[in-house]
């Protein structure tokens, strides 16, 4: 069993609190990412889960068995480190099998353990080379090829793809899916690039400043955040958000109108609003969300700054009368943007209502 | 304004390197000298050399036989070599483990102790020298080889030497050894020495020679013949009453040798490790 649960896990260095009280659960054979800003965290906690920083307070479990002050090589983890750590000294085959000969085992099975994995990631022809005469993407494979002959319970990769180029990054991207399917081992991603977390995880885990901000399937994350930072870190290009104020409040829904336009209303759903008339609230609203004029439940007039034509998609830049710059996207249409002024409409189903703190009004 | 002729441009363009090489060209004569100096006195008598005599004369193997006469060369060599090898070895262990604490483990109290350590680069060793004497003295170590191992291991200069270099060391590469069940003097055996062996190579070369060539200090603790170095030697045939300048060369030859055959065998790896380990 390789599940991992993570109960009030605090960080401090010196009298900076670094993560600030984590609970989490991650079963057997889940693909989780923990995705964030930069600085927010996530390398940190992913350190302790691999025994490189001491835990503050809290408790780690690995499988069952509490892990907190046990050896990093006998939690049953493996990592992949941001700049690969590939020991420069030794070539490929000697880099994957150091820890194996190193635990002691067999001469016969770490032969056996490398070729595989060295079959899996297509390494043949570099065994006998050092790292120095690798590329960027032969060294990320060398990495994983190192985790992988340890037969872990559990993969840690940290950033793993950020020293590569786009278009590397999207082909490793796809072998990572590809070993997850194969190997079927847990594995906990950090990653501060929001579409390699949605296209790998099983489930996602939003850091800032140290905390959880919202856990959940990627799609889940998309179609319900929690938050406004939820909201904004999930989905490119991000979430347009518009000041607003609370007109009144009905059974179920709770009435806005747009701030400088108080005739453009909304009629959002709100089961239990936790807002009073004449709050000030704003109306999230993704760029593939608009729709054009007359289609939505309100329309909204925008005066546009630039267009980039991408071909099979459109993103008009604009701002609202209130100021707000906002992005919209437009599949549809490639002419209509020449304007000045646009029309589009919003509709009450795709946008998400936040209170002033930025937390959801559901 | 007329305009700049077309040959006094390229005079200006190539003085640069013009001066580069004349420059260069005074330090090599300003280090080389001492060395063909030396070369030809060799084969001098004392009375020639006096006179200033420059070019080779014939009388090399009389001055190399009255050197070998004068001076047992197996016995000497070996206190210089015993002495030099192994004040660079544990200078080496001690230092390079110092630096590598210095730069991986975060203390409170490390940058003060740092700080220390650095302070003593600022005493000089005349300051040193008398209650250096009168410790060894106390242990009874004066006259041996180990009073003069002992004040030159823990080198300031030399600790913070690698922890500068250390500053190069990835440490994502200490933290996969650990993944990998490393124990932290594994790693500095099995990933760190490996990695920085240039440093390693510079740092020994420079142990090496400031060791064979010490003079003052072992000058005040050996005191007997049997325990005498070369340096110690070759500059008392030339203080002696009637010095004999030609015997001086021979031996200066000779003690020159070792510390020019440690930097040739290790030229490439001592530049590497000036320029920093990793690459
Ligand atoms: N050893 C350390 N000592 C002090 N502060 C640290 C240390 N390691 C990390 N931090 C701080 O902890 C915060 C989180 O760092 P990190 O986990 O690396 O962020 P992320 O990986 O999300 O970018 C940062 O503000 C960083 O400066
Ligand atoms: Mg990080």
């Amino acid at each position: 069993m390789a599940d991992v649960r993570l109960t009030e896990i605090r960080k401090s260095f010196g009298a900076l609190d670094i993560i600030k009280g984590v609970d989490l659960s991650i079963e057997t054979g889940e693909f989780v990412v923990f995705v964030g800003p930069s600085g927010c965290g996530k390398s940190t906690l992913l350190r302790m889960i691999a025994g490189l920083e001491d835990i503050t307070s809290g408790e780690l479990t690995i499988g069952g068995s509490v892990m907190n002050d046990v050896d990093p090589s006998k939690r049953g983890i493996a990592m992949v480190f941001q700049s690969y750590a590939l020991y420069p000294h030794m070539t490929v085959r000697e880099n994957m099998g150091f820890a194996l000969r190193f635990a002691g085992m067999a001469k016969e099975e770490i032969e056996r353990r490398v070729t595989d994995a060295a079959n899996i990631l297509e390494l043949g022809p570099l065994m006998d080379r050092k790292p120095k005469a690798l590329s960027g993407g032969q060294r990320q494979r060398v990495a994983i090829g190192r985790a992988i002959v340890r037969n872990p319970d559990v993969f840690l990769f940290d950033e793993p793809l950020s020293n590569l180029d786009a278009e590397l990054r999207v082909h490793m991207r796809v072998e990572i899916a590809k070993l997850h399917k194969t190997l079927k081992s847990t594995i906990i991603y950090v990653t501060h690039d929001q579409v390699e977390a949605m296209t790998l995880a099983d489930k996602i885990v939003v850091l800032r400043a140290g905390v959880v901000e919202q856990v959940g399937a990627p799609l889940d994350l998309y179609d319900d955040p929690n938050n406004t930072f939820v909201a904004g870190f999930i989905g490119s290009p991000r979430m347009n958000f518009l000041k607003a104020q609370v007109a009144s409040i009905a059974p179920g829904f709770v009435t806005v109108s747009l701030a400088n336009q108080p005739d453009v209303q909304l009629r959002l759903p709100a089961a239990a609003p936790s807002v009073k008339v004449g709050d000030e609230v704003s109306i999230g609203v993704r760029p593939e969300h608009f729709r054009a004029a007359g289609q939505g439940d309100a329309d909204l007039v925008v005066a546009v700054d630039v267009a980039e034509h991408l071909g099979n998609t459109s993103y008009v830049y604009a701002h609202v009368s209130a100021g707000e710059r906002i992005i919209i996207e437009r599949a549809e249409s490639r002419s209509a943007i020449n304007r000045e002024k646009l029309t589009v409409g919003l509709s009450a189903a795709s946008s998400f209502l936040f209170d002033s703190a930025g937390t959801r009004v559901r | 304004m007329t305009p700049t002729p077309a040959p006094s441009a390229r005079t200006w363009r190539f003085l640069p390197a013009a001066s580069t090489y004349i420059a260069l060209s005074i330090a090599a004569f300003v280090s080389l000298f001492p060395f063909v100096w030396m070369l030809i006195s060799a084969t001098n008598t004392s009375i020639d050399i006096i006179k200033g005599k420059t070019s080779f004369g014939d009388a090399f193997s009389t001055n190399v036989t009255n050197f070998f006469t004068l001076v047992d060369v197996p016995l000497v060599f070996w206190n210089s070599a015993k002495v030099a090898i192994l004040t660079t070895l544990l200078t080496i262990a001690v230092s390079s483990l110092a630096g590598y604490g210095f730069e991986m483990f975060r203390s409170k109290m490390r940058d003060h102790i740092y700080s220390l350590v650095l302070l003593t680069l600022m005493v000089p060793f005349a300051a040193l020298m008398i209650p250096l004497f009168m410790m060894m003295g106390r242990a009874g170590l004066i006259n041996t080889h180990v009073a003069i191992l002992l004040p030159t291991i823990a080198s300031a200069f030399i600790i913070f030497y690698f922890r500068q270099s250390t500053k190069a060391f990835p440490t994502e590469l200490r933290d996969a050894a650990k993944v990998d069940g490393l124990k932290e003097w594994q790693i500095f055996l099995y990933i760190y020495v490996p990695v920085m062996r240039s440093t390693f190579a510079a740092a020994f070369v420079i142990v090496f020679m400031t060791s064979w060539n010490n003079y003052l200090w072992p000058l005040i603790v050996l005191q007997s013949n049997e325990t005498k170095t070369i340096t110690l030697v070759v500059s008392s045939l030339a203080s002696a009453y009637y010095p004999d300048f030609g015997v001086v060369m021979i031996g200066t030859i000779l003690a020159t040798l070792p510390t020019l055959l440690v930097f040739f065998i290790m030229q490439r790896q001592f530049v590497a490790g000036m320029l920093g380990s990793v690459k």
